[in-house]
């Protein structure tokens, strides 16, 4: 058997030839797999191949992926985003950073819907970056909100992230979601005080919210925001209630989001079609990446790499906090070259087994990973935010990235706050699985 | 040729269309039960329906570039490096994945010949929705080496780049496809 260090550089340098090369993620993952088997173990690969991979692609756990991205397809193509802004601006106008807000919060409703922070940040984005422009607020802050709350959709549930992570972690999907509630939450309020205070120092930045309008105006823009936030909340609530799994939640938010656009006249067979074929090409593209993602993680068990690459760990002898530390800024920097989905399933053979090992709770770590995820989403030069944003704005990514960069670290605040509060993760779930 | 091919394409995704339904019909039709007090399990059929959507979508999804793949080292590539580059890129692919799919014909041929069952109260012979996952990857096999193809004997982009839906307008803004 060979050297696992040597396993490990050759295993290494093939996945980083093969990703920079431009060959696709999920095969690229399937390909190193292939390596590492055949080479450096007496399997045999190719019935490995086929078996493990099997195996993972009629996992039970991952049927709720592409029921809850057909929802998001469907909501999306409601008038859902017009609502949201006209919607949200007068409750949130007389708020100091007035229509700023809009940004934060919208993001978080769009979040819960889209699941994706580039398609989150680009829908808001596109309504409330001429509107904002127009009033005269400050083009540093509308950016950096966009940015920073676009990234929410990793989070908040039901997140496509968070059921990728239960899939590869082989942790409870239902217990995630309960978990990523309070810090994505959390993570909200910290945007929103933050633009307050920014406001409240210098009201120039954000200039109030003039119109006035009655109650019943209030409502009516909202028509269709209400009964989608109530959708959501019902999706959730029969998750935490433990009515429903995650995938019987997610057939209820179909059908649900069928019955919203029927109700709001924008289904036709036509758009029918449409959002039924965008969830197949993004349910398709996760869940190729996540069977060869399967069958790596397999292959490198054999070759034994991440077992000593975690004794390695240890024998450092980091305390908790500093491997958190260390992975934070592993992740920051993988986030650098690589999508989420990428990152997270690469290295969880590695990098799950050594938390583990650490006596690191592997829920907690879940939100752990997304929140780190979703700041990797705003850094440069990969961080799709920045370019949906550099699209949107046409201004250049240098300045968009600095606009950016307060809302970078307000999450980092927030991982600091998890880590030193787990119990901002953990008691929700505990206080549902005790009843 | 060039309209069978498509047709191919086209009409596996929406066959992995049809099994996306599919799950959701799986699990209301189990709902419905509960409620009536009738046991519909449908934990398989809806993991089968899962994996043939999946596999029956992924030429389809190629072709759409719904895949992922990371072009921050090839975006500033010329054209005619670029071209090596893809077609490198293809080569690799088509090799792997006419491994995978051998390999795959072969859990299908040896589930048929030990008729293996699922371990569910259905007990479906498991060759049946492994043969799914079989087709889908011939038919990536075959989107994969129709794009080579057309890259030797074309000028024109492949589909996967040309056709990429991408949330921005603009050519260079993007590192991947689709996030």
């Amino acid at each position: 058997m060979t050297d696992p260090g040597i396993v490990a550089i050759v295993v290494f340098l093939v996945m980083t030839v093969m990703l920079a090369s431009g060959i696709w993620v999920a095969i690229s993952l399937t390909a190193v797999g292939f390596v590492a088997l055949f080479f450096f173990s007496p399997a045999p690969a190719g019935s490995l191949l086929a078996s493990t991979v099997w195996d993972a692609s009629w996992n039970w756990a991952l049927t709720a992926l592409p029921l809850f991205i057909w929802m998001g397809e469907i909501l999306f193509r409601t008038r859902l985003s017009q609502d949201m802004f006209h919607g949200l601006s007068p409750w949130v106008g007389r708020l100091p950073g007035g229509l700023l807000h809009v940004n934060i919060l919208g993001c978080g409703v769009m979040a819960a819907v889209a699941g994706s922070s580039a398609v989150t940040c680009a829908t808001i984005g596109r309504m409330s970056v001429p509107e904002l422009k127009k009033r005269g607020y400050d083009e540093k802050l509308t950016i950096g909100t966009l940015a920073g709350s676009g990234t929410l959709g990793l989070l908040i549930p039901p997140s496509i992230m968070l059921i990728v992570y239960g899939v590869i972690a082989q942790v409870s999907i239902s217990r995630l979601f309960i978990a990523g509630v309070v810090p994505g939450v959390m993570i909200i309020l910290l945007f929103m005080a933050y633009v307050a205070i920014r406001a409240k120092l210098n009201p120039g930045l954000a200039p109030p919210f003039t119109d006035r309008l009655s109650l019943g105006e209030r409502l009516s823009r909202m028509r269709l925001l209400i009964p989608v936030v109530l959708l959501i909340t019902l999706v959730i609530g029969s998750i935490y209630g433990g009515y429903a799994t995650p995938t019987e939640a997610a057939t209820m938010g179909v059908v649900g989001a069928l019955g919203l656009a029927a109700w709001s006249r924008s289904l036709t067979w036509e758009s029918f079609v449409d959002a039924l074929m965008g969830a197949v090409r993004t349910s398709t593209m996760i869940a190729f990446i996540l069977v060869g993602a399967a069958f790596l993680s397999i292959a490198m068990g054999f070759t034994g790499v991440p077992r000593v690459i975690a004794a390695e760990v240890d024998s450092w002898g980091l305390s908790q906090f500093e491997l958190l530390a260390v992975l934070t800024l592993l992740y920051i920097v993988l986030g650098c070259f690589l999508d989420g989905v990428s990152m997270m399933v690469l290295t969880a053979s590695v990098v799950l087994p050594m938390v583990k090992a650490a006596g690191i709770d592997l829920l907690w770590f879940g939100i752990f990973t997304v929140i780190v995820v979703e700041m990797a989403q705003i850094t440069p030069p990969v961080g799709f935010n920045l370019f949906v944003l550099q699209s949107l704005t046409g201004r250049d990514i240098l300045r968009i990235t600095v606009a950016s960069a307060p809302f970078f670290f307000l999450m980092l605040l927030g991982i600091v706050i998890i880590v030193a509060f787990p119990g901002l993760v953990l008691w929700p779930v505990e206080v549902m699985t005790a009843r | 040729m060039r309209r069978a091919l498509n047709a191919l394409y086209l009409g596996a995704g929406y066959l992995s269309g049809f099994f996306l339904v599919g799950i959701a019909v799986t699990i209301i039709a189990q709902v419905a039960g509960r409620l009536l007090g009738y046991t519909v399990d449908s934990t398989e059929t809806a993991g089968f329906c899962l994996a043939a959507s999946t596999f029956l979508g992924l030429a389809y999804t190629l072709r759409a570039g719904g895949h992922i793949r990371v072009t921050l080292g090839i975006r500033h590539a010329g054209p005619v490096l670029r071209r090596w580059i893809e077609g490198w890129c293809l080569a690799v692919s088509i090799v792997g994945i006419a491994y995978f799919a051998w390999w795959a014909g072969d859990l299908v041929w040896f589930s048929w010949q030990f008729d293996e069952l699922s371990p569910g109260l259905l007990a479906i012979p498991f060759w049946i929705p492994r043969s799914a996952m079989l087709i889908g990857l011939i038919i990536l096999l075959i989107a994969l080496i129709d794009e080579l193809v057309c890259l030797i004997t074309t000028n024109d982009q492949p589909s996967y780049e040309a056709n990429a839906e991408t949330v921005l307008p603009a050519e260079d803004a993007g590192e991947v496809a689709r996030p």
